[in-house]
């Protein structure tokens, strides 16, 4: 499990790395898009961490999970602007829900192992 | 193992893309600080529309109101003329230009003493009186500027005896008085020769007048008191 760990650390920094470095910069029409995206993504991956904690890991579930929350947080925030509701909202908030229990998970799990 | 190799795999690749995005979207909202939403760019984008059609609508304005201004300057181009021909008129009618034209010019004079005339010759002067019957009379007969041994007769000119001189504007005159007046001759001594008129009147009264029309005669302008 460490090792997942490190690999995912180091994968982040190279991925910030890259993403700093690449020439092209994205259009500011789509910043709001990939900054929904991004906090979907970061559910994702604190869900897996939550996950491996639980030893529940399935890689299978956590790359989908991954790929398919983006692109619908996208996706949705595209079709909300579209039909004129800020459906991004509702994004934000289910993620950003999702986000803090996963962290509170990941916390007390922690806590409980160094009690034990 | 393979299971576990291609977990670690998939994580990295997530992490991976997780990075990127982030620090894509870092840069994204980094390069502009003070970032523009969506509303606020339609929002402007509704005013620059509304500033458009408002600067349209100026534009209009100008060129209605440039047609008035030039309007009201070939009008006032008119009223300037007609005040600049009103002026001419007024000045001359004052007596403040110099006329020239046809008319007709009459000469006074004191009858000659030596020749045992009807009259006593110490008695006899023309009067202002006749000098003002004759202005009076061209007047009548039309003239238009009429001057008494250059002085030119205007609203406050007097005519009258400061014996043993006459005073006109002023200004002391001597026989011959020769009496300059513009205006159409032929009325102009018609005027004075009528039959039983004024110049018979005063060749009665022994005073020779001589009448002669001109085509061009120059009455010269007030020069003041």
């Amino acid at each position: 499990m460490w090792m997942g760990i490190l690999l995912a650390v180091l994968g982040l920094g190279a991925g910030i790395v890259i993403g700093f470095n690449i020439p092209m910069v994205l259009p500011q029409d789509y910043a709001k898009y990939m900054s929904v995206a991004a906090l979907a993504a970061l559910d994702s991956v604190f869900g897996g961490i939550r996950a491996a904690m639980e030893e529940k890991f399935n890689h299978g579930i956590f790359v989908s999970g991954f790929f398919s929350n983006a692109l619908l947080a996208a996706g949705l925030t595209f079709i909300g602007d579209r039909l004129g509701i800020d459906l991004y909202l509702a994004a934000v908030v289910a993620f950003g829900v999702r986000l803090f229990q996963n962290l509170a998970i990941i916390r007390r799990y922690i806590l409980k192992h160094k009690i034990k | 193992m393979t299971g576990k190799t291609t977990g670690y795999v998939s994580i990295m690749l997530v992490a991976l893309i997780l990075g990127m995005m982030l620090a894509v979207q870092f840069r994204v909202v980094n390069r502009a600080p003070a970032g523009i939403s969506t509303d606020r760019a339609q929002e402007v984008v509704d005013e620059l529309k509304q500033i458009d059609r408002e600067r349209e609508s100026l534009h209009k304005e100008i060129s209605d109101l440039n047609y008035k201004l030039e309007q009201v300057n070939q009008g006032k181009n008119e009223a300037i003329l007609a005040l600049k021909s009103e002026l001419e008129k007024t000045r001359m009618s004052a007596g403040l230009l110099t006329v020239t034209g046809p008319g007709l010019e009459v000469v006074l004079d004191n009858p000659d003493k030596g020749e045992g005339s009807r009259l006593s010759p110490g008695v006899f002067i023309i009067y202002a009186e006749d000098l003002l019957k004759v202005v009076n009379e061209l007047w009548g007969g039309g003239a238009e500027a009429i001057s008494i041994n250059s002085q030119r007769i205007v609203a406050t000119t007097e005519i009258r005896l400061a014996a043993p001189f006459i005073n006109i504007n002023t200004k002391r005159v001597v026989p011959p008085y020769q009496v300059l007046a513009i205006g159409d001759p032929d009325t102009l001594a018609n005027a004075l020769e009528l039959p039983g008129g004024l110049g018979e009147y005063l060749r009665d009264l022994g005073i020779e007048i001589t009448v002669e029309k001109h085509q061009e005669l120059t009455v010269p302008a007030f020069t003041g008191n």
